[in-house]
Parts: structure tokens; C-alpha cells; sequence
């Protein structure tokens, strides 16, 4: 009878709605991996399977522009440009530099102002093998400064060559700093000399393009882009999956893997991780401590990844009340770091002690934030102009890189104890985030930042000389600005980070930022996933990554 | 809630002009929906006297080991959160923004324009009917959540302005002026463009009602426009449009949930069930620590379903066909 | 079905034309008006005047509202909706068209689900009246429609993914099973919905007269329950049917993010945040297409069940 059947059904679903709750709740599933349920899924397969073949899944973020050199300036997309291009030189897992197309590290001329790269024998174009020239560069060099692409980043980190401005502005026609001297032989002259230019070039800007493949298609050519590097792209869905399969041409050694597939899709990805769809999983601080929890299948195949990045609040030193530095500096020792990184998110992160991270070649340990010191920040407010009249504050956040709401809330309530302030958040949607930071129309930030290429010139350098581009924290202090400027032109070394490391110091001091943490990421891998590279930046990765059948 | 809305093809309104009385003794009889009513009110007493009801500051922190992310204790009831605030607190400090939501939107009087646009679409007809329901297709039409997003973006610091002026001159803590004026602007925003759909259901109402012969009698006797509306048509149209109110409830305090949870609600430390459930509401967050997501999403889910139950006990009481027998 | 009823489903359509229009220029005009271009969001924090002016003239900015309006209106006509500002390589129409077949085929899934078990719930609570059986089945329903997706599917993730290891996680292609679930996510909860309404209109057709008749005939009683009873009573389910169907195309924000599903609710909140203009304006005009032609189709079903509708004159 019909009701009968009706009747049925509802015992069914509450039935199974019962079995999943008991079942869920009863045993601790945690590390039986061979679930025979699992063939329901066709991709994920049992640990042996994920072993084999030599196709690496791993999940990827939505590239923010389209897969060109020139206008990638965010982390996501340089994971897959490193991939598919190259340049006059890269950077190895340890982040040193070394030449890519280039034979070897180029010569310099006695002023420091001339650089002569001669080019590998052996270097073509991933796609149709076309063999890579000197014009190549020449090509690519003019085409990030035509202002008719407008790059965002040509102006700051090819803007050290002799015509990259003269051509931005539309004033040349060529790049005169940029000469091909034979066919395998490229000049590059600087306006000055610029120790940190090496690194520069390893920044996607400086890629080699296919200059036929541009002119034949202009507009649809980043679809599947001609280029240098380890891997070439294969399949690009949005919100879906991006596929890279290995250059077999590639000049520094084939990649072991077939293939890269970078999976776009959201979904937790550590439970991915553990039912066997990816190889590689990231996971985020919030779901640290049931990661690394001892029981836990996952604890084995952790491991920590310092970023070379650091997230800060900024407080604007043209707004009231924090154009008085005494105020900055109360700010900044009433944030206990410690406990919110500790206790918030199972410590996560590492205590920003000061700006620069560890990991930057020539870091310096004794540049020193300010440490935590409620007693002294009570005493600097009393000082302060703003002494009992602080006027009202907001802090905004909502741009990328900087602290989540909940560490926000934690240093509200820092502020308010200590210095008897409530400092209002105020979420912002990114566009407008910029727009303020651009013109200096807020009072705090919450933000971050992440070396483009590793050196200081992209830290210290570029977000605290008045004159950069990059210096969203509005700061202005002629002393820095002289110590950054010499430490700019400065060749010795050693002699330009120490440069650097006191103007850092000069910074924290006068405090208009506070440093918060240096991250880290949190990285799964599977053990039969082998020489996957634990580097702070992004650089070529995948070639040294092989998937080996235990 | 589109399919709520259509209840007006199933209704007839032949059976129209009762007595409420009999009406409410029907829903005193199901015990479910007294159920629910006593929820509701319990959750909105709670809502209002909430500085009162709630054991903790919701924003006292807490940052020490063993103080953040309790189990529930004697102590803590519902146990701590991520920065050792005390949870049940924070569903009460909730209570009261969804509270406080419902009655913006209440106030802001949407309903309402719904009732009487739609009144005098059905039964004015003609070029009224017209004009009416296609400036609501227009209006409909239009996107909300980027209204929202438009509107909250361009009143952001005038807000925030305005909040402090509370403060200065008020009673009202900032924080609370902020959230009213943030949802008077989302309710301000979205009502003009949300009358279509219960004008619409009450169209069509009063259009079937019109026709009737009493009706038609009342217009033959001379009975003014406005008299046949409000003796005639507007009782008849009152049960449906009662059945909607209670409906949509749930669906426009579930638009304020999905709104902080999205985090385009109201800002930090302010407490709302969206934004405790989506600090809690990870995988692996639940598996560690379900009473975060359990003691956040309990009582709001509660609150959706009483609504859903009474407006389907009113479905029922005062849907005229069911009561001919 | 007479003339009249024709006349004015023609009619209906004409309206629908100026409907549009409107909707499209108060769409448009407000996008453009609201703070920040495509040059700003593609340069972002490195923004850059000079720059700026160059992404400007190459994405039309530069114009008068009224000549950039004509252009879109112009390259609309030639299903030319403009280019992301996200995926620059990828015009609008291939960046939306994917996602719509995707959240297209899951909404209709869904509502395949709803439909199909929410019609026999509703059928089953109706002849149940009066015992403790119907207000059992339909609030046992209304409290799954009662917890919101992001509530539900962390608890279901967490109970049939991680601990129960039956689905996967991933996207994994529309065939396949990792989209079960998410499929009755979405359906599962619209049940509750749908038999309401079904027994209130079967309750309404069990005290016809038709119904007594065949009863007294002596038919038997399931022959009863499915071509009499229920067939009548599914008539109105129709108009519900069509005013569900917007909302299919308008995808399920909550269900594509937690399941990692490539939709259109997806899209559209990425597209708002970010923003990048033209996908949110062609998601815009497209819903609101489909709102505009949904409510006419729903009133010429109205007109079709109920002929005084179509009378329309003026009165009063």
C-alpha cells in the first residue's frame, strides 16, 4: 500500500541519520586507511594508488590575472608562472640565486653598472621548441615596459635599467639599457649600481616571452603560454583544475613528474588530504591543533614552512593621534603577541622580533621590535601629547596578507586594557582597503607583506623609503630615507645589509608599524612524495619533486 | 522562500469573513506550535534583557592556556571560544542582534507595503494593477546582496559618525548604535525591492476576492473604495498575509546570519550567530571542539524551525478550505 | 484556451520589454556609479595614475555613462557581455557559461529531489490528517529546512566524509559521487516546503465532490489516492515549479564554496568582492531576466487555472 511505502521512507531517513550519528560518534576512525567504502570515489584510492603513476595533485589557488609575466603580482599566480616560464636567472630551494637561461652568473663591469649574461646553448620554448635568443629578452624587457600593457610591476622592479622609465612614460621607443650584442650574448646597464639586481630578475617581470606567439595571438596567447620552464600548461578551467605536464626539453634537467595537477576547487582540504585526493595539503592555523594532536593520521606527514613575510598593523603618522611617535610606541608594546600566538592559534606563527624575517639573506637578529610592556606603555601615553584626550580610532582590515578578525579582537582588547582606548575594526572590501591606503586617509591598518625576490631592497627598502611606491605607511623620516638610499647604491654586501639593518632599527624604534608575526605554512605531504621542497618563497619547485612507490 | 510565497494559488477565498476568535482556540490546540510560540518568546525575552540574562561580558577575553576553547562546565555552560569568551554569552549577545534584526525589518515596515500595494494592485486592476507590479518586477529584479554591499560600502564612515553620536549623547554603547544603523541601512535597502513577493500573494487574494457577490453588492450599495478594502477585502487577505509574515521571519532573520557569516554583517567583537558559527564551522574545528558549532547553531536553528512551525500551524488554522468542514 | 487568453500573454510579453529595459540601465548606471574601476582592481596595491589611464581607454572608463551604456547595450546585442576583470584571457560568456551548466544541473537535481519526495510527504501527511502522523512527517522535514547549509554541511562533511569515509571531498567533475552529496544538501532541506504545500492542496481536493463521487462508486482506494486525488492536486504544483526555476540558475552560494563546487553562487560572490564589473553585471542581467520572465510565466499559469485574472479591467 502506498502509505506503507511513505511510512518506510521516513523510518529509512531517520534510520540513517541515526547510523551516521552513532557511527560518527562511536569509534575514533583516525588512521584506518584501507576503508573498502573508498572505491566509491573514483579518484581518491587507497594509499597504495596515490603512490602510483607519476601525475602530482596538489591544491592551487585561483590565479587573480591571466598566466603573463608581466601582470602577475600576487603570490597565487606566480606559483604556476614560475612553472611554465623563465628567466636570466632563478632561484634554487635555499633561495640562492643561479642562472637560469643564462650560462652562467653573469660579468659586471668595474662600476657595478653593466651586466653581460651569456646564454645556454641548449634553451628553447616548451611548446614548439623554438630555440631561445638574446632578442628574446630584448623583446620581452621592452614589452613589460610598453606602456600599452601597463604592468604593474615593470616600474618597480625593472625600473633600475637605463630606459625602462623613458619607455613607460612612451617618450622611447626601445629600452637603451637592454642591448643584444650577439645571439647569445645580452647587456644589461643600470642607472646605478644596484646589488640586489640578480635578485631582481628572478621576479616574473623579467620572464622571457615567445614574442611569435604574442603577435600571432595577442589576446588569447596565455592560454597556453610559450615558455621556458620545468612545466608547460596543458588545461586551465577556472574554478576547477589548472594542468601542467613537464617540459621534456627543459634546460636545467627533466622533471621527474609527469604531470602538476593543481586543483582549484575549495572544500577542506586536509580532509581531502586524509580520504587520499591530493598528495599535498595546506592547512590553516585554525585547524592546527587537530593536525598535529598526536592520534591524528596527519601529525606524521606535517611540516612547518617559514614564509618569508610578515603581517603588522600600520598606524598612520599623518593622522591623529599617531603623529606623535610616543603614542606609536604605546601602541606597539601593548599587544601581547605571545599569548595571542600561543593560546588563539596553537602557535602558529613565529613573534615578529622585527621586521625582516629570518629567512631574508642578510637578516640581522639584533634588530629588535618593541617588546610587549604594558607598564612602559601606560607611561608613554601619560608622556604623549594625546595624554587623556586620545581621540577616536578605527582600524581597518580586509586586504590579503594581514590578521585574521580574531587576532584583531585580541589586540582590541590589548589596546583597551592597556591604554584604556577601544579602537574600533572596521572590515573593509579590499578595493576600497587600497584606495585608502594609497591615499593615506586611514588610521590603522591591518596588513602584510611578502618578499617579491629575496632581498632587503624588496623589505626594508621598498616600503620605507618616502619616495617608493610601495610605501603604504605614509612614513617619512629623512634619516631612514638617507640610510635606505645608501644602502641602495651600496655594493659591499655586508656593508648594505648592515645599512639596512640599522635603518630597520630606526623604524621599529620610531615604531610606525608593529610588527605581529612571521608566518608560516602549514604543509601536508604524503611520504611517498619525494624532495618536495620546503622553501619560503615561491620559486620552481615541482622539478625536484617525485613520486616514489614505497 | 519562493516556494512559501506561491501558498496563494492553493487558497480560495470563498470562506473568508470569520470570526479570529475560533482561529486562535485551533492554534491553542496544537501543542507543537505552542511549542514554538513559547521558543520565540523565550529566545526574544532573552534577545532584549540580554545585558541582563547573560553571565559574562560577551568580549571578556580571556587569552590564557586551559581558558580558551572550554568544554561546556558548570562555570561556562556552553564553554569558551577561541579567545576564552564565554559562549553562552555570546549566543545571548546573538539572540539579541537577531532580535534586534527582525524587529529593524519589522519596523522598516516591508510587510506592509507588500499588504497594501498588493491590495490595491488586486483590486483597483487595471492601469494600478499594471504600474504596480511592474515597477515590483523591476525593483525585484535588482540584486541584493550587491545593493547591500553598495549601500553599507558607501555609508561606512557616516555610520560609524553617527554610531559615535549615539554614544556622546545617548544611552546606547557604540557598538549597539552600530549595529542598529547598520541594519536599518541593510533593511532600508533591501525592503523597497522585497514588497514584490507578498504583494503579489496578496494580489492575487484580493483579486479572486472582488469578485465575490457580497462584494459586488457592498460596490452596488455605493460602498467607497477604501470601505470595500478594509471591510471586505483586507479580512480576507489578513490570514494569508499572516501566514507569509510568519514565513518570512525566519527567512529574514536567516539573511542577517548568512550576512556575518559571509563577514559582510556586523563588524567584530559584536556577537552574532553567523559569525560564531563561522569561527566553529570548519571540519576540523568541529571535530576538536564541537560545542563551538553545536552551542552557536543550536538555539538559531531552533529559532528558524519555531517560525517555520507556527507559520505552518497558521497554514493550517487559518487556511479557509480546511475550516468548511 | 480563447483569445483572450492569448491577448494577453502577448501582452504580458510586451511588458516584459520595458521591464528589461529599465532594469538594464539601473543595473548599469549603478554599477559604473559605484567607487572603483577595472583599472583599480586589476593594478590593486600598485596602483599607478599613468597606468590607471591606460586600462581606462582599453576597458571603455573613459567614455560618457550614456556612450559606455550604448556600447554594452551594442556588443550585448551581439552576445558580447565584455570581459572579466579576474580572467582577463576569458570573455564573460566563458567564464559564466561553464558555471551555469553546473549549477543548472545541480538546481535542477535538487529540485528533482525536493519535488519528487516533497509531492508523496505531502500526498502521505494529507490522508494522514488527523493523526499523529501528519504533523510528525511534515515538522520532521521542517526542521532540516530549518538549519542553514552552513551549518549542515560541516556536520554532514564531517560524519560521511571524514569519519564514514563514503563520499569524497573534491570536485571531481559533475558525474561523479563525490556530487551526491552536495545534491542532497541542496534537495533535502526543500522537501519541507514542497509537501506543505502539496497537502494543503490535496486536503483541498479530498472535499470535492469528484472525490465523494468516486468513493460512493466504490473505486478502489489507491486508484483513488493516484489518479484522482493527486493528479488534481498536482495542477497548482505547477506555478511552484516555475517560480522555483529562477533560483536554479541563481546557483547555491553556500553548497558551492563548503563543497568546492565550480557554480554560479560561487562565481557571484567572488565577482561582487572583487569586483570585477562586467561578470557581476552579466550575473546581474541574467538573473534579472529570468525573474522578469519567471513572473510572467506564472502569470499566464494563473490566468490559465483562474480566467478572472485575465479580465483585468478597471473597477472602482
Amino acid at each position: 500500500m502506498l502509505l506503507m511505502g511513505f511510512v518506510a521512507f521516513l523510518i529509512l531517513v531517520v534510520g540513517v541519520v541515526g547510523v551516521v550519528a552513532i557511527a560518527g560518534g562511536g569509534g575514533d576512525d583516525e588512521g584506518d586507511t584501507a576503508s573498502p567504502s573508498r572505491t566509491t570515489t573514483p579518484k581518491s584510492g587507497s594509499v597504495a594508488k596515490i603512490c602510483e603513476g607519476k601525475t602530482l595533485v596538489v591544491p592551487g589557488g585561483e590565479p587573480n590575472t591571466q598566466l603573463d609575466p608581466i601582470q602577475v603580482g600576487d603570490v597565487e599566480t606566480s606559483e604556476y608562472i614560475v612553472e611554465i616560464f623563465g628567466g636570466l636567472m632563478t632561484l634554487d630551494p635555499e633561495l640562492k640565486v643561479i642562472p637560469d637561461l643564462a650560462r652562467e652568473m653573469p660579468t659586471v663591469s668595474a662600476d657595478g653598472k653593466v651586466y653581460t649574461f651569456r646564454l645556454r646553448d641548449n634553451i628553447v620554448f616548451s611548446q614548439n621548441s623554438r630555440r631561445v635568443t638574446a632578442a628574446d629578452f630584448k623583446y620581452s624587457i621592452e614589452r613589460a615596459a610598453d606602456p600599452k600593457e601597463a604592468s604593474p610591476t615593470a616600474k618597480a622592479y625593472l625600473g633600475d635599467i637605463v630606459g625602462i622609465a623613458e619607455k613607460l612614460s612612451g617618450k622611447a621607443k626601445e629600452v637603451s639599457g637592454v642591448r643584444v650584442v650577439d645571439d647569445k650574448t645580452i647587456e644589461i646597464t643600470l642607472i646605478e649600481p644596484a646589488d640586489f639586481f640578480l635578485a631582481e630578475l628572478t621576479y616574473p617581470v623579467a620572464y622571457v616571452v615567445d614574442r611569435e606567439q604574442i603577435e600571432k595571438d595577442p589576446r588569447n596567447w596565455t592560454r597556453r603560454p610559450n615558455g621556458t620552464g620545468p612545466f608547460k600548461l596543458v588545461e586551465f578551467t577556472i574554478g576547477e583544475q589548472i594542468r601542467l605536464v613537464r617540459n621534456d626539453r627543459y634546460h636545467l634537467g627533466v622533471p621527474k613528474l609527469e604531470e602538476v595537477r593543481f586543483e582549484l576547487g575549495g572544500g577542506s582540504i586536509s580532509t581531502r588530504y586524509q580520504n587520499d585526493e591530493l598528495h599535498v595539503g595546506f592547512v590553516p592555523g585554525t585547524e592546527l591543533d587537530a593536525v598535529k594532536a598526536g592520534r591524528s593520521p596527519l601529525a606524521k606527514d606535517y611540516r612547518a614552512t617559514n614564509e618569508m613575510a610578515v603581517s603588522y598593523i600600520t598606524m598612520n603618522p599623518t593622522k591623529e593621534p599617531f603623529d606623535d611617535p610616543k603614542v606609536r610606541q604605546a601602541f606597539a608594546m601593548s599587544i601581547d603577541r605571545e599569548s595571542i600566538n600561543n593560546v588563539l592559534i596553537y602557535g602558529a606563527y613565529r613573534i615578529a622580533d622585527g621586521f625582516t624575517p629570518p629567512e631574508m639573506p642578510g637578516y640581522t637578529e639584533s634588530v629588535k621590535s618593541l617588546k610587549y610592556d604594558p607598564v612602559r606603555a601606560k607611561q608613554l601615553l601619560q608622556e604623549s601629547k594625546y595624554a587623556g584626550r586620545l581621540p577616536r580610532i578605527t582600524l581597518n582590515y580586509g586586504g590579503s596578507g594581514g590578521n585574521s578578525p580574531e587576532t584583531l579582537v585580541a589586540m582590541q582588547k590589548g589596546w583597551e586594557e592597556t591604554l584604556g582606548v577601544t579602537v574600533q575594526l572596521e572590515a573593509v572590501d579590499p578595493v576600497a582597503y587600497m584606495r585608502e591606503q594609497r591615499k593615506g586617509s586611514f588610521q590603522m591598518l591591518s596588513d602584510g607583506w611578502a618578499a617579491d625576490y629575496p632581498d632587503l631592497e624588496d623589505f626594508t627598502g621598498k616600503l620605507f623609503r618616502s619616495d617608493s611606491s610601495l610605501n603604504y605607511t605614509q612614513y617619512k623620516n629623512s634619516e631612514v630615507d638617507a640610510l635606505l638610499q645608501q644602502a641602495r647604491r651600496e655594493t659591499d654586501r655586508n656593508r648594505r645589509y648592515t645599512l639596512y639593518a640599522q635603518a630597520e632599527q630606526k623604524i621599529l624604534d620610531d615604531a610606525p608599524i608593529i610588527p605581529i608575526f612571521w608566518p608560516v605554512s602549514h604543509t601536508l605531504v604524503k611520504p611517498c612524495v619525494q624532495g618536495y621542497p620546503n622553501v619560503s618563497m615561491t620559486v620552481p619547485k615541482y622539478r625536484y619533486v617525485d613520486i616514489v612507490k614505497p | 522562500m519562493a516556494i512559501a510565497e506561491s501558498t496563494a494559488v492553493l487558497t480560495s477565498p470563498e470562506m473568508t469573513r470569520r470570526p479570529r476568535w475560533p482561529a486562535l482556540r485551533a492554534l491553542a490546540r496544537k501543542k507543537l506550535a505552542l511549542v514554538a510560540l513559547a521558543y520565540l518568546l523565550l529566545f526574544y525575552a532573552v534577545g532584549l534583557a540580554a545585558p541582563l540574562v547573560a553571565p559574562y561580558d560577551p568580549n571578556d577575553q580571556n587569552i590564557r592556556a586551559g581558558e580558551t576553547r572550554q568544554g561546556p562546565s558548570s562555570e561556562h555552560w556552553l564553554g569558551t571560544d577561541s579567545l576564552g569568551r564565554d559562549l553562552l554569552s555570546r549566543v545571548i549577545y546573538s539572540a539579541r542582534t537577531t532580535v534586534l534584526f527582525t524587529i529593524v525589518v519589522v519596523v522598516t515596515g516591508g510587510f506592509f507595503l507588500g499588504l497594501g500595494l498588493g491590495l490595491l494592485a488586486g483590486y483597483r486592476g487595471g492601469w494600478v494593477d499594471t504600474a504596480i507590479m511592474r515597477v515590483g518586477e523591476i525593483l525585484g529584479g535588482l540584486p541584493t546582496l550587491i545593493l547591500i554591499l553598495a549601500i553599507t560600502a558607501a555609508f561606512r564612515t557616516r555610520i560609524t559618525d553617527l554610531a559615535y553620536w549615539f554614544e556622546d549623547h545617548t544611552w546606547v554603547s557604540f557598538s549597539e548604535a552600530k549595529t542598529f544603523l547598520k541594519f536599518t541601512i541593510i533593511a532600508g535597502a533591501t525592503v523597497p525591492f522585497a514588497w514584490v513577493g507578498s504583494a503579489r500573494i496578496v494580489r492575487s487574494q484580493a483579486l479572486a476576492i472582488r469578485e465575490l457577490a457580497y462584494v459586488t453588492a457592498a460596490e452596488a450599495m455605493g460602498a467607497s473604495t477604501w470601505r470595500v478594502i478594509g471591510r471586505h477585502i483586507l479580512p480576507g487577505v489578513m490570514p494569508l498575509f499572516i501566514v507569509g509574515l510568519s514565513g518570512s521571519m525566519a527567512g529574514m532573520a536567516g539573511a542577517e546570519v548568512s550576512l556575518s557569516y559571509l563577514g559582510l554583517g556586523i563588524d567584530p567583537p559584536a556577537a552574532s550567530f553567523g559569525s560564531l558559527i563561522s569561527e566553529a564551522g570548519f571540519i576540523r574545528t568541529f571535530q576538536q571542539y564541537p560545542h563551538l558549532l553545536l552551542g552557536a547553531a543550536t538555539p538559531v536553528v531552533l529559532f528558524f524551525y519555531a517560525w517555520n512551525l507556527l507559520g505552518d500551524a497558521l497554514v493550517d488554522v487559518l487556511e479557509p478550505r480546511l475550516n468548511l468542514r | 484556451m480563447g483569445p483572450g487568453l492569448a491577448g494577453y500573454i502577448l501582452r504580458r510579453l510586451l511588458w516584459a520589454i520595458p521591464v528589461l529595459f529599465i532594469i538594464s540601465v539601473l543595473v548599469f548606471v549603478m554599477l559604473r556609479m559605484a567607487p572603483g574601476d577595472p583599472a583599480e582592481t586589476i593594478l590593486g596595491n600598485r596602483f599607478d595614475e599613468e597606468q590607471a589611464d591606460v586600462l581606462r581607454r582599453k576597458y571603455g572608463y573613459d567614455q560618457p555613462l550614456t556612450v559606455q551604456y550604448a556600447n554594452y547595450m551594442w556588443n550585448l546585442a551581439h552576445l558580447d557581455l565584455g570581459v572579466s576583470v579576474k580572467y582577463r584571457d576569458f570573455t564573460v560568456t566563458e567564464v559564466i557559461l561553464p558555471k551555469l551548466w553546473v549549477s543548472s544541473r545541480l538546481g535542477i537535481l535538487a529540485l528533482l529531489i525536493s519535488f519528487g519526495l516533497g509531492i508523496p510527504v505531502g500526498v502521505y501527511a494529507a490522508l494522514a490528517r488527523g493523526t499523529f502522523l501528519d504533523p510528525l512527517t511534515i515538522s520532521s522535514w521542517l526542521l532540516l529546512d530549518a538549519i542553514p547549509p552552513y551549518v549542515l554541511i560541516p556536520l554532514v562533511q564531517w560524519a560521511l566524509v571524514l569519519k564514514l569515509k563514503l563520499f569524497g571531498l573534491g570536485w571531481d567533475g559533475f558525474l561523479s559521487a563525490n556530487m551526491i552529496l552536495p545534491v542532497l544538501v541542496m534537495g533535502l532541506p526543500g522537501v519541507a516546503g514542497v509537501a506543505r504545500l502539496m497537502r494543503a492542496s490535496v486536503i483541498g481536493v479530498l472535499n470535492e465532490d469528484y472525490i465523494r463521487t468516486a468513493r460512493a462508486k466504490g473505486l478502489r482506494e489507491q486508484t483513488i489516492i493516484v489518479s484522482h486525488i493527486t493528479r488534481n492536486a498536482l495542477l497548482p504544483m505547477v506555478t511552484v515549479i516555475g517560480l522555483s526555476l529562477p533560483g536554479v540558475a541563481a546557483g547555491a552560494l553556500f553548497v558551492e564554496t563548503l563543497f568546492g563546487i565550480p557554480g554560479i553562487g560561487q562565481l557571484s560572490l567572488e565577482a561582487v568582492q572583487l569586483p570585477d564589473f562586467d561578470v557581476v553585471l552579466a550575473l546581474i542581467l541574467f538573473g534579472s531576466a529570468s525573474f522578469v520572465l519567471a513572473n510572467v510565466v506564472i502569470d499566464v499559469a494563473y490566468a490559465f487555472i483562474d480566467p478572472r485574472v485575465r479580465v483585468g479591467g478597471a473597477r472602482g
